[in-house]
């Protein structure tokens, strides 16, 4: 008796308790599968900017109608509001210290990709060391409304590669006008220029002729896919007026339109700034954040912005 | 904890419609969401086209301008459940109309919103490639925003003619996730294939847009948002193109009749060995696809790129917001594999044409080159016939070292 008792005693006990057990249970996972079905599925991308109707229908009316406007012109182009040329000259130093740049790491034709046994390196901060000038910093007006050579030169410009390395690391080139893409090395490469479907093979000594046929906006990059580690930079105006800085870090832009409001853009690889924007703390020459700058020139004035300090962190330290 | 890039929101499980927020405290609200959810919506809710967002945060469009954008965009092409085509685009809106909007029939044997039934799920109802399926696929499904297509009859930087685009409907693309739709009507791939063009034009039109709101002054200097400008400079120039396309099929000259197939194959083998056309460096000295294992294709370069672009950057708000855009609205960058020439399947096709096209235009959107204007027309048949040869090659022709697959070799 005792015994059964105590089981009696046990199993009510049991049971007692195992009831709200099991009810927490269900409101438990009814709490989850509720809040699964609240959280679960909401998306944690981005909000988009949801379009304005009615100003999309009023825009959809304008766009089907036929008729061709009047009045609203090409925003496109500056006004031309003076006569002559002048040339805008300047030079780039960097404000810091460039530290070794780093060999590249090559895997292939290791014989063939080397300068006299030395390792190739990074030529993302080319810095001369004695006058501390900026290299591969590229300066073009955004907008001209004269030209003073409407054709692009006849002749090609070479773009060549030797030692698995684009001899030129950033080039610039016109719109129309023919770039010799060369190979002067004894192993085959390609060359791939982003953005312009371009992308052909160079076999060794060989040569050929690209004409580029739209503007580049910031430059484009240029690659060989057989050796990743070849990189170069190529930006293609239709008016010329682009400079890339020299060894020294100077640039000069000659024959641009005076009299008439210009606004240049800077660019340099490392730059962090958007699509590599080079931006600068230089309100004289209203210097934004989109890495362009803005002058007048008067007609057959050599305008110099002078040297132009550029800090390590606009550089990305 | 977010798994995928992109999660289905509500009730037709593809679209891209804002969230909404919702609140339920008690148990009652939970039963009846259940039982909402178990029944579903009824009315499909409408669909939004999802805005280029990497291009977007990458040019640091303001929330105005992002919506300036976005209105032009529904000015220009409408929604994905009721598309407009411009009289410039040459799209058939009655063939779009047939791909668009959710899957449905009002006429006995006529099926709506085909795009939605059989690519959405993968290509996304933008056509970016970041449908639900998109991350699990190997390679990714194509993104046609960038106007770029792989497998075509015309020169490199040129678009796809419209039988190329039927022809890889139709054939799928052996080797990837995409499949044959042989068994739709010519009606349905015709519309299908026009719904493509159209996500495909929509796209550029959106990235050249934005580009040109990146390219103004300030805050307060406009776009002139006229018919010469939208029409003539955004549009134009990629209409144009898509135009040009039918005519630009790549010239081939016939194989030589008498052609010595033997000797054909030699010298195919060595052009594909030598300098001249190094086919080895990539494709590697098994012809496995185990040389250059580290590129990225056109489509994962710019997220790779950008990734490296904003390590610099130091604003905080701005590396947060990139952060989440390259979570929601990119994939992963992969890297790009050369092809293993050795299994037999194409992806473009397994014709003798089709693989002379590849070796002319070289892929367009990958690092595979252009051997048009270095290599003669006949070297290319060498290299074809080579190339062909290769999955039927004899163990003993090969050497002992030989490995089967690729991965034996790391």
């Amino acid at each position: 008796m005792p015994t059964c008792l105590k089981n009696d005693a046990s199993h009510a006990a049991t049971l007692s308790v195992r009831w709200p057990r099991d009810r927490r249970w269900t409101v438990a996972g009814a709490l989850l599968i509720g809040s699964v079905l609240l959280c679960g599925c909401s998306e944690s991308r981005v909000k988009q900017q949801l379009a304005d109707v009615e100003a999309a229908k009023q825009l959809r009316a304008t766009l089907v109608s036929t008729a061709t406007e009047s009045g609203t012109g090409d925003a496109g182009a500056a006004a031309s509001t003076g006569s002559g040329w002048g040339t805008l000259q300047g030079r780039f130093v960097y404000a810091g210290t460039p530290g070794d740049s780093k060999p590249l790491m090559v895997d292939k034709d290791t014989e063939v990709c080397t300068k006299d046994g030395v390792k190739l390196l990074d030529r993302s901060l080319l810095v001369d060391p004695s006058t501390k000038g900026l290299a591969s910093v590229v300066v073009f007006a955004r907008k001209a409304s004269r030209v003073k050579n409407p054709t692009p030169p006849d002749a090609p410009l070479l773009f060549d590669q030797k030692y698995c390395e684009f001899i030129t690391p950033v080039f610039a080139a016109r719109v129309g006008q023919a770039v010799d893409v060369h190979n002067s090395d004894t192993v085959g490469h390609n060359t791939n220029i982003s953005g312009s479907s371009f992308n052909q093979l160079i076999p060794a000594g060989q040569g050929t002729l690209y004409k580029p046929d739209a503007e580049t906006g910031m430059p484009t990059m240029v690659t060989c896919n057989i050796h990743p580690w070849m990189k170069a930079y190529a930006v293609f105006r239709k008016d010329g007026y682009v400079a890339v800085s020299t060894a020294d870090g100077s640039f000069t832009i000659p024959d641009l339109p005076a009299g008439e409001p210009l606004e240049l853009q800077v660019w340099h690889e490392r730059s962090t700034g958007p699509s590599g924007a080079l931006v600068i703390d230089k309100s004289e020459l209203k210097w934004n954040s989109k890495g362009r700058f803005q002058v007048k020139l008067e007609a057959d004035e050599v305008k110099d912005i002078g040297t132009i300090e550029v800090p390590s962190s606009a550089l990305g330290g | 904890m977010k798994l995928t890039p992109t999660v289905p929101t509500g009730c037709n499980g593809i679209g891209n419609q804002p969230p909404r927020a919702t609140g339920f405290q008690s148990a009652w609200s939970l039963v009846l969401l259940t039982i909402f959810f178990a029944t579903g919506c009824g009315a499909t809710p409408p669909a939004w086209f999802r805005p280029n967002m990497v291009k977007a945060t990458k040019e640091k469009l303001s929330a105005q301008r992002e919506q300036q954008v976005a209105t032009i965009m529904l000015a220009m092409f409408g929604t994905p459940d009721d598309p407009v085509a411009l009289p410039e685009t040459g799209l058939d809106e009655a063939k779009l109309r047939l791909a668009a909007g959710p899957v449905r029939s009002n006429i006995v044997g006529r099926k709506n919103g085909l795009y939605r039934e059989h690519c959405a799920h993968c290509h996304g109802i933008t056509g970016d490639a970041l449908g639900p399926t998109a991350a699990f696929l190997n390679p990714y499904p194509r993104d046609y925003r960038p106007g770029v297509f792989k497998f075509k009859s015309t020169e490199r930087a040129d678009k796809p003619t419209h039988s190329d685009l039927v022809r890889l409907l139709k054939n799928g693309a052996p080797g990837t996730s995409m499949p044959s739709f042989a068994l739709l009507s010519e009606t349905q791939i015709e519309a299908l294939v026009e719904y493509v063009k159209y996500l495909s034009i929509r796209g550029e039109t959106e990235f050249n847009l934005m580009g040109a709101f990146f390219e103004l002054e300030g805050e307060e200097d406009e776009l002139p948002l006229g018919r010469d400008f939208l029409v003539g400079e955004m549009l134009t120039p990629v209409t144009e193109k898509w135009a040009a396309a039918a005519g630009a099929r790549i010239p081939v000259p016939e194989m030589p009749a008498d052609l010595d197939l033997v000797a054909s194959v030699a010298k195919g083998r060595a052009l594909f060995y030598g300098d001249k056309a190094n086919c080895v460096k990539c494709h590697g000295p098994t012809a496995l696809g185990d040389g250059q294992a580290n590129d990225f294709d056109d489509w994962n370069k710019p997220i790779v790129e950008w990734k490296k672009e904003i390590a610099g950057e130091k604003d905080s708000k701005f590396l947060a917001r990139a952060h989440r855009v390259l979570d929601g609205d990119a994939l992963k960058p992969r890297t790009i594999q050369p092809r293993n020439l050795r299994l037999g399947i194409y992806r473009g096709g397994r014709r003798p044409l089709d693989l002379y096209y590849r070796i002319h235009a070289g892929v367009n959107g990958a690092p595979m080159p252009a051997a048009k204007g270095t290599i003669p027309p006949e070297d290319i048949w060498d290299i074809v016939n080579y190339v062909r040869s290769l999955p039927y090659e004899l163990d003993g022709e090969l050497g002992a070292d030989r490995p089967m697959v690729a991965r034996d070799r790391f």
